[in-house]
């Protein structure tokens, strides 16, 4: 436990000194929320009283889902997660620090949004400020989780983005984030039902916001964790691949 | 002399490909063992099969009696490890690397080796911004920080500069002086030679040649080289000289083969006149290269 303290760390420290990780984990999502926030609230009305959430969905989502992948795969390709392995530190505890360190990031960065989207955009409060906070726990371990396993799974810096973007995009165009997917062909629907992001959208709108929704909150949250826990056990189960002994 | 490192018939295969095809061979505690061969030959392998990184197909290894395998855990303690091609987070300082593996060894951070590897003024520089030099001198100095009995150095010196090979040399030797059993793979003929009480070449994945440098070298077919220059031009011609064979002659220099230096060169000195001068006297013995590529193109093995 004291090694894996001593691990996160160190590996905040060096978070705050990398320009790449700053960019992806705050600069990036800030702007994003800033520019689009303010275009949203304009065009979309309808999306105003969400907006934090909304918000909070693109930013982690864009943060994890395109932020670590690339980051796990520098480490397999530079041989570092094979050096501290001969070094004996074991492969579970590079990517509970990975996680841990973009949990962090991404924590503060939706905290910030959440904060700061009702005064900036004149975004609503949640009617349920301990609904929006479980919500935004499950949407932040879920967005990990996924970012871990695409890491895991990509051979290079190439596939990486290539994988991030497949799930980046829809996650944005069809999870009825950005507009109702009601508006959206049945096909298309159908495809945007395959992805957590909807589901957390639902859930936002059932716990923080108690609207009602097609899917029931508590049915969404159910889909989000069992998610986590897929993607969270093959991402350990990949990356386990590539650091035992063959 | 006691063993540290055991190789029985080990056997590497990737899919159709052999790796490594049935070397055996042992390392005493001690000892520096160099392993030796061209690029591809099976000395990584060989070497992570060993650092229990990857599995054989056949055959046994053992480290300090424990198999690479079975007692991963207990591997780890008693053996150090610097991989061929490994590196460290780019934005990690040296005393963050330092701090992490002590962590994980369960041991106070070792500065002292920063200092013993002159790495004190680049305690706080990142990963990134070190020389090759420094990079090699930090993951020496990250792979003995936990006092292990057996050190692994796949190609130390790969891309140091001279300054740099000279200190990481020294640290070398002074870990064997500590009794510290080295294991160093190198492509570096003069290096083994100069720092290995044994070699391994291995060729193709198979044990071409095993032993002390010398006595490696000695099993080739190449002869020392006698170069001689008296002031009245003598032992120009074989003559009476039985010891060693004339091979040709540059510049009023003799240039004489030989098998037993000693002899030959006494038998030669013998011949001059006791009023002629030595002018010139220069014995090359054959080096460890010649043998090497002697080996690599399938010479006398």
């Amino acid at each position: 436990m004291k090694a894996l303290i001593k691990q996160l760390s160190i590996q905040l420290k060096m978070d705050v000194r990398d320009k790449g990780t700053l960019m992806v984990f705050y600069l990036v999502p800030l702007g994003f929320f800033i520019v689009v926030g303010a275009v949203f609230s304009s065009v979309n009305p309808e999306i105003k009283p969400i907006l934090s959430a909304t918000m909070a969905i693109f930013s982690t989502t864009m943060g994890a889902v395109i932020g670590i992948p690339p980051a796990i795969v520098r480490m397999k390709e530079s041989g570092a997660i094979r050096a501290y392995q001969a070094s004996g530190i074991p492969m579970i505890s590079v990517v509970i620090t990975t996680g841990l360190s973009a949990l962090i990031h991404l924590s503060i960065v939706s905290i910030a949004i959440s904060l700061t989207a009702p005064f900036l955009y004149g975004a609503n409060m949640p009617e349920s400020i301990t609904g929006y906070a479980v919500t935004l726990l499950f949407l932040l371990l879920c967005n990990v989780s996924i970012g871990l396993l695409l890491g895991a799974v990509a051979k290079n810096t190439q596939t990486a983005t290539l994988l991030s973007q497949a799930v980046f995009m829809p996650s944005l165009m069809l999870s009825g984030i950005m507009f109702p997917t009601s508006l959206l062909p049945t096909p298309l629907q159908m495809i945007g039902n395959l992805f957590p992001a909807t589901y957390i959208n639902h859930a936002f709108r059932g716990l923080a916001y108690r609207f009602d929704t097609e899917i029931a909150p508590h049915t969404s949250m159910a889909i989000i964790m069992s998610v986590t826990i897929l993607t969270l056990a093959l991402s350990i189960r990949y990356l386990g691949k590539i650091t035992s002994v063959r | 002399m006691t063993l540290a490192v055991q190789v029985n018939s080990l056997v590497k295969k990737y899919g159709s490909n052999t790796a490594v095809d049935n070397i055996s061979f042992n390392i005493y505690k001690g000892e520096v063992f160099g392993l030796l061969g061209p690029n591809g030959a099976g000395k990584t392998t060989t070497l992570e099969i060993i650092e229990g990184l990857r599995m054989p197909t056949l055959g046994e290894v053992y480290v300090e009696g424990l198999s690479p395998i079975r007692d991963t855990k207990e591997l780890r303690k008693v053996l150090g490890v610097q991989l061929q091609i490994s590196t460290l987070p780019e934005v990690m300082r040296v005393d963050e690397a330092m701090e992490l593996i002590c962590t994980f060894k369960g041991i106070k951070p070792r500065y002292d080796l920063l200092e013993r590897f002159g790495l004190v003024k680049q305690k706080k520089q990142q990963y990134g911004k070190l020389s090759t030099g420094q990079k090699r001198r930090l993951q020496l100095a990250l792979a003995i920080c936990g006092n292990p009995k057996v050190v692994i150095l796949d190609e130390p010196t790969a891309g140091v500069d001279v300054q740099g090979r000279a200190q990481l040399h020294n640290a070398i030797r002074e870990l064997r002086k500590n009794g510290v059993t080295v294991v160093i793979a190198t492509h570096d003929m003069a290096e083994a030679e100069s720092l290995c009480d044994r070699i391994a070449i291995i060729i193709n994945g198979k044990l071409a040649a095993l032993g002390s440098p010398e006595e490696v070298t000695a099993k080739g077919s190449f002869q020392t080289r006698i170069t001689i220059r008296t002031k009245k031009g003598n032992l120009t011609s074989q003559g009476n000289i039985k010891k060693a064979t004339f091979a040709s002659q540059k510049e009023n220099n003799a240039l004489w083969l030989c098998t037993d230096t000693a002899s030959a060169i006494i038998e030669m000195l013998s011949a001059i006149d006791a009023d002629d001068e030595v002018l010139v006297l220069r014995v090359e013995r054959p080096s460890l290269e010649e043998r090497f590529l002697e080996l690599m193109e399938g010479g006398n093995s």
